[in-house]
């Protein structure tokens, strides 16, 4: 039983004035918006709006490959699953996968294999799945850019990003970017996929009936719409970071607000902390000097601390002597301060003798 | 789906039952809080309804279809309504693709029962010729982000899409077959179940549990309720069992919890009046 209201099918795609139905220019985009990091689960994750597209894909791995049998021991597997949600058409779909979402699947991730360095990862698998909310013309390509754009997202090294786009003709006309009513009436449709650093095509497919100069000026179109999308591509991978580092910035005014507190608190602890111990071993001393004081008595104890427990015999003789006389090396100088200067000289060569003869 | 181990550790284990047993929760929570509830509706162009429905960081995206064929034999002049689930891998790690397994066609099945069993859809007005055509409604929840507790999200978004939907009316012409009339309308929907799911440890009952908690629960046990404050369906999960005492304290608070979450969301305003 066919449904209550069917899609319009006449062949017409321009107004009057001579632009496409939806008011485009013949080699205008579709407004396209994309979004990385919607899938807090996934490792890296897309959502892309092309047009009425709406496409999320996401990224799981590298990871273990299931079944084991599937795995390569010289270099990792990528995987796409492009699915369409049941309501994402005018007729409802069946759940289950078809041969169309199958062989989508296939051309999709032939697309993205040459732009990823599999061999890095042998015996493992990256998942890419696409799921099509709303279908509106185009969806392969939009697929690709939104699963490149995951990939990035998920921090998997990559030659380039990949950008998918359409040409296609109706009425005679080349044009850039089908829409649904394009896509199903028009004369052809060639899905592009762009690798962008060198702007190679890793997807092609055509149907339809063009000439090669035709099917040439939709190349250049094509071209053309790439570049604007993977602009778009950047910016939305750089807002990901722009956005953490705004969030960032605003945690670090809120933290700036309650610290000078802290540290006051923090500076007070460890000076009530020392002072008393320096103040016991140096009751006499002034003020001025107990930033010295807290010095020395650190020295006095790190030797202790580390040396003691690990030597033997002869050596733990020799190294209480260090501490010791660094100690009162330390507490003269402390106590001497200024004028001790010259009487530092002999006890640190006394030091030194007896170390000398031991070796 | 995975062993519940690979996701949460020993550690994170004992430490969500020591804090469960102590009346605390992982998240911060109380033990009868629920989570935040966000609604999207209308954003699926192509769906006759839709809804996308954020529970804490869950998320469910549901969207209603229509077919026109035969009535059960049993129900001649009533339509039907279908709710289908899917896991989409996209959701979680632990989802894997494939066709639904029997956690998904439970999940289809309780949240199917929570709106048939409540009154909820008028389905007389499904029926364009008793007995030869009626409207079929397929519900179709897709999992997106899964955090624990796809239940409530799943029956939020399903009759959030469902009070979205608008259906082209259907006229007989001269062969008897059904036609578009021109025109769109709502549904007609009297009652809005909604679910509210419990999960229990030891002797620990705590609502809407999260992912970690979800992990690491013994059981847990949902409830549809309408606004009547009737509970209209309970499905239990998992291997704890219940003492009837603790069913009847967890009914009262789910009800109490539906009120609660009823007046908050009020699920009304997601209804789209046609503009034909």
């Amino acid at each position: 039983m066919p449904i209550l209201v069917p899609e319009p099918h006449d062949e017409v795609c321009f107004r009057e004035d001579g632009k496409r139905l939806d008011g485009r220019a013949v080699d205008e985009l579709r407004p396209f918006s994309c979004e990385v990091g919607v899938i807090k689960n996934a490792q890296g994750s897309a959502l892309v709006r092309h047009g009425k597209n709406l496409i999320y894909a996401a990224i799981y791995g590298p990871r273990e490959v299931h079944p084991r049998h599937l795995a390569r021991p010289d270099r990792g597997i990528l995987r796409v699953y492009y699915r369409m949600a049941t309501f994402s058409v005018h007729e409802r779909k069946s759940p289950a996968p078809n041969r169309r979402e199958n062989e989508i699947s296939k051309v999709i991730r032939e697309a993205l294999e040459p732009v990823l360095f599999l061999e890095a990862y042998p015996d493992s698998q990256i998942e890419v799945y696409i799921e099509v909310i709303a279908a509106d013309g185009g969806t392969r390509c939009a697929s690709t850019t939104a699963a490149s754009l995951a990939l990035a997202d998920a921090g998997i090294p990559m030659k380039s990003m990949v950008v998918g786009v359409a040409a296609g003709k109706a009425q005679g006309k080349v044009l850039l970017d089908l829409g649904d009513k394009e896509d199903k009436v028009g004369q052809a449709d060639i899905p592009c996929v762009v690798v962008m650093k060198d702007k190679s095509i890793s997807l092609l497919q055509f149907d339809g009936e063009m000439t090669l100069e035709e099917m040439k000026l939709g190349f250049e179109y094509v071209l053309k719409g790439a570049e604007i999308i993977y602009q778009k591509q950047l910016e939305a991978l750089r807002e990901k970071y722009n956005k953490i580092s705004r969030q960032a910035e605003i945690e670090d005014a809120e933290l700036s607000k309650e610290t000078p507190k802290e540290e006051k608190t923090a500076s007070e602890s460890t000076d009530t902390a020392v002072s008393p111990e320096s103040s016991d071993i140096f009751k006499s001393d002034v003020e001025a000097e107990s930033a010295e004081n807290t010095r020395s008595a650190e020295i006095n104890e790190t030797p202790e601390a580390s040396e003691t427990p690990s030597t033997e015999g002869s050596e733990t003789k020799t190294s209480q002597e260090d501490v010791s006389s660094v100690g009162k090396e330390a507490k003269e100088e402390n106590t001497l301060s200024e004028e001790s200067a010259p009487s530092e000289v002999p006890p640190q060569a006394g030091e030194d003798n007896p170390t000398g003869d031991d070796k | 789906m995975m062993d519940i181990n690979d996701v949460v550790s020993n550690l994170e284990r004992n430490y969500i039952l020591k804090l469960l047993k102590q009346g605390k929760r992982i998240d911060g929570r109380g033990l009868f809080e629920y989570r935040e509830v966000k609604i999207k509706t209308g954003f699926i162009p192509k769906a006759e309804g839709s809804a996308d429905v954020f529970l804490g960081d869950t998320r469910v995206m549901c969207g209603v279809k229509y077919d026109i064929g035969a009535p059960f034999s049993d129900n001649p002049d009533k339509g039907v309504c279908t709710v289908m689930t899917e896991y989409v891998p996209i959701a979680s790690p632990m989802f894997e693709p494939g066709r639904p397994d029997e956690v998904a066609i439970q999940l289809a099945r309780v949240v199917d029962r929570g709106i048939r069993h409540t009154n909820c859809i008028d389905y007389k007005k499904l029926c364009i010729k008793e007995g030869e055509y009626v409207y079929i409604l397929f519900v179709d929840c897709y999992m997106m982000d899964y955090f624990g507790n796809l239940t409530d999200a799943s029956a939020i978004a399903a009759i959030a899409a469902l009070l979205n939907t608008n259906l082209p009316g259907a006229k007989l012409n001269e062969k008897g077959e059904p036609e578009w009339d021109g025109t769109y309308a709502p549904l007609t929907i009297y009652e809005i179940p909604l679910s509210i799911s419990f999960g229990k440890v030891g002797d620990v009952i705590f609502v809407d549990p999260n992912l970690s908690e979800e992990m690491v629960l013994d059981g847990s046990i949902a409830f549809a309720v309408d606004e009547k404050k009737q509970v209209t369906s309970i499905q239990k999960y998992g291997s704890a069992t219940w003492t009837v005492n603790e069913i009847m304290e967890t009914s009262k608070k789910a009800i109490e919890i539906a009120d609660e979450l009823r007046a908050k969301l009020k699920l009304r305003q997601h209804v789209q009046q046609s503009n034909s």
